[in-house]
């Protein structure tokens, strides 16, 4: 995933002294990347969506599942350092700059994702022009750019207070504004499934909380990866106690997450009614897999966390990868999940644009996951990624994000 | 105004003449089906569940159910779905449609509302059905529009026109002395998934 190609790109700079031939070839690849991925738009235009996964049954796929997981991957950073600031507490050892790079880098992905899912983006200007303000979709696109300018507002005020101008006062202003819209972002991006009644597993209201608290898990672990690669590739200092403050809150964080999961799932099985085939599709069917994964890996995330013991620096980062790869597998078993359950499954007419599986009968198609990406998927995917690691490292090396001694 | 329908399912016999007819009428796309007759029984199509003496099967005609409560049109960004004012007909405007696909998912309706995941393919080389119908676009979303421009025209949709059994009526649910009022109100009918409070304008006849 991109986080491994982060780490892996910026550990390749020279420990002593960052920057050098290792960010260059880092940016040079990521660069290529993004080329390649947005050759492969262009062919999935051209030739059509019937080249990837997404059919009439399971119309949305491997992009709005990414489009979830960058949502969520964007809070930790803006979460991680707007709170100290806001509530005048301590902070985590100047990494804020960094910090709110990572989030901006993650929310400009997010806004790729729905792009490219579309069918129709020369249209794109038509939200604007016909703004159904009703559709949560429309909250989702209005709240995630104010978001997006909200963070660079943020980042910009805080390097100008840094640097001795703007009263902290202001910044403070700005960074309780920035909290409130990282929780409505997520929330937002909920509704878009959650207030769907077609879906059995998205119809709850646990959703919006619920995608707030995976946000806080994969959005600090993140953050967590990125310091800890770049105070290994010599960009800042960074005392392990901060690092250890965040590996804690980590651990906080992804128990709240499984507890909301596990109240989810005894809601849905208790009746025995339906909602009993939600629970068997993620426990032991199709979905079980990345169910497993979820659990599995946030749970040793979670016992990382909090045995002082295992809180070594390897360890730090195996833990906040397994809670990224868990929360990813999560958005899977959302999206997949809310289409895996068909509310009328009988029989019809079927032919290539009904599920991504016509061998067989519509029942076959169920058997294991109704919708599997393609190749072109997955590039066009890693293109996004890659545009992600190429804002990242030209962050690093052009913009003022190192920590000073003002910093929190 | 809410125009709808009434399909008696008492004498659908799962011939597929309305999907067909709709097919021809609307000039429908190879692979697209607006109208889909489903098969209530075994695993494929036209197969009965169970064994003789006990076995069974039923068909259920489907296509949009143009709810007095659509969850599609609500979830539009750009209102490219909308619910006429003057027919109570969901509609779907071809030239405004973005293909973000909100509105497949929020259907509760599986299958309904079909995408155009290429530039549409024909079976014959030029237009057939109906002068109003507009044309396809490639992806864009579609479904179903209760035959608009026939109903304009006083005709009545071509699968009501179509269906072989007779299984099916058209007319508007506001007026109480319509045809379709009065099967409702005669006879023991049923609505696809109330539970899901969209209140559809087709009612099936049990």
């Amino acid at each position: 995933m991109s986080e491994n190609a982060q780490a892996a790109q910026a550990a390749k700079a020279p420990a002593a002294k960052f920057g050098g031939r290792g960010i260059n070839i880092g940016i040079i690849v990521a660069a290529v990347v993004t080329v390649i991925g947005l050759v492969l738009w262009g062919v999935q235009l051209s030739g059509g969506l019937v080249q990837t996964g997404m059919r009439n049954l399971d119309s949305w796929g491997l992009y709005i599942t990414s489009f979830m997981f960058l949502v969520g991957l964007s809070a930790g950073g803006l979460i991680i350092s707007s709170v100290p600031r806001a509530f005048g507490m301590k902070g985590f050892g100047g990494i804020s700059k960094v910090a709110v790079w990572t989030s901006i880098c993650c929310t400009v992905l997010a806004i790729g994702f729905v792009v490219i899912d579309l069918g129709q983006p020369l249209r794109l200007w038509e939200l604007f022009a016909y703004s159904n303000l009703g559709s949560p979709l429309m909250w989702d696109i209005i709240v995630l750019s104010t978001y997006l300018i909200l963070s660079i507002v943020y980042l910009w005020a805080t390097v100008r207070f840094e640097n001795g101008k703007g009263s902290e006062k202001a910044l403070r202003v700005i960074s309780v504004i920035a909290l409130v819209t990282a929780v409505l972002v997520h929330s937002v991006t909920a509704w878009i499934f959650g207030l769907q009644q077609a879906h059995e597993f998205w119809h709850t209201a646990l959703l919006a909380p619920w995608f707030v608290s995976s946000a806080l898990v994969c959005g600090v672990a993140l953050v967590l990866v990125v310091i800890i690669a770049l105070r290994r590739a010599g960009y800042m200092e960074l005392a392990q106690e901060n690092v250890v403050k965040m590996v804690k809150l980590l651990g906080a964080f992804v128990c709240v997450d499984l507890y909301f999961f596990a109240c989810d799932l005894l809601t849905s099985a208790f009746p025995g009614g339906s909602g009993t085939e939600v629970v068997n599709m993620l426990v032991a069917g199709p979905l079980a897999p990345f169910f497993w994964i979820e659990v599995v890996g946030c749970a040793i995330t979670a016992v990382i966390a909090f045995v002082p013991r295992l809180r070594t620096n390897p360890l730090i980062v195996v833990g906040a990868l397994l809670a990224i790869a868990g929360i990813f597998c999560k958005r899977v078993q959302l999206l997949v999940g809310g289409f895996q359950l068909p509310n009328l499954d009988y029989p019809g007419a079927m032919t290539s644009y009904t599920v991504t599986d016509t061998s067989g009968t519509l029942a076959s198609a169920y058997q294991g996951m109704v919708y599997w990406p393609t190749p072109i998927e997955f590039g066009v995917v890693l293109g996004v990624f890659g545009l992600g690691v190429l804002l990242l490292l030209l962050g690093f090396k052009y913009l003022p994000l190192k920590p000073t001694e003002r910093s929190h | 105004m809410q125009y709808g329908m009434v399909i008696d399912l008492k004498k659908c016999m799962g011939c597929q003449t309305c999907s067909t007819a709709c097919k021809l009428a609307n000039n429908l796309p190879a692979g697209t089906w607006w109208n889909r007759v489903l098969t209530v029984g075994g695993e494929q199509i036209d197969t009965a569940r169970g064994s003789y003496p006990n076995a069974e099967i039923h068909h259920l005609p489907v296509a949009c159910q143009h709810c007095a409560n659509p969850a599609c049109v609500k979830v539009c960004p750009v209102g490219a779905t909308f619910k006429d004012k003057d027919t109570g007909i969901v509609r779907q405007d071809y030239d405004k449609c973005i293909g973000c696909r909100m509105c497949m998912s929020a259907c509760p309706y599986t299958g309904v509302r079909s995408f155009n995941w290429e530039e549409p393919k024909f079976a014959v080389g030029f237009s057939i059905g109906e002068e109003e119908s507009p044309a396809h676009q490639k992806h864009t979303v579609e479904k179903c529009t209760l035959c608009v421009g026939r109903i304009a025209k006083g005709q009545k949709p071509k699968c009501v026109e179509a269906c072989a059994g007779r299984a099916r009526f058209f007319g508007d649910f506001d007026d109480p002395d319509s045809e379709v009022s009065k099967l409702v109100r005669d006879r023991e009918s049923m609505q696809l998934l109330p539970e899901m409070g969209t209140n559809p304008s087709v009612h099936y006849l049990v």
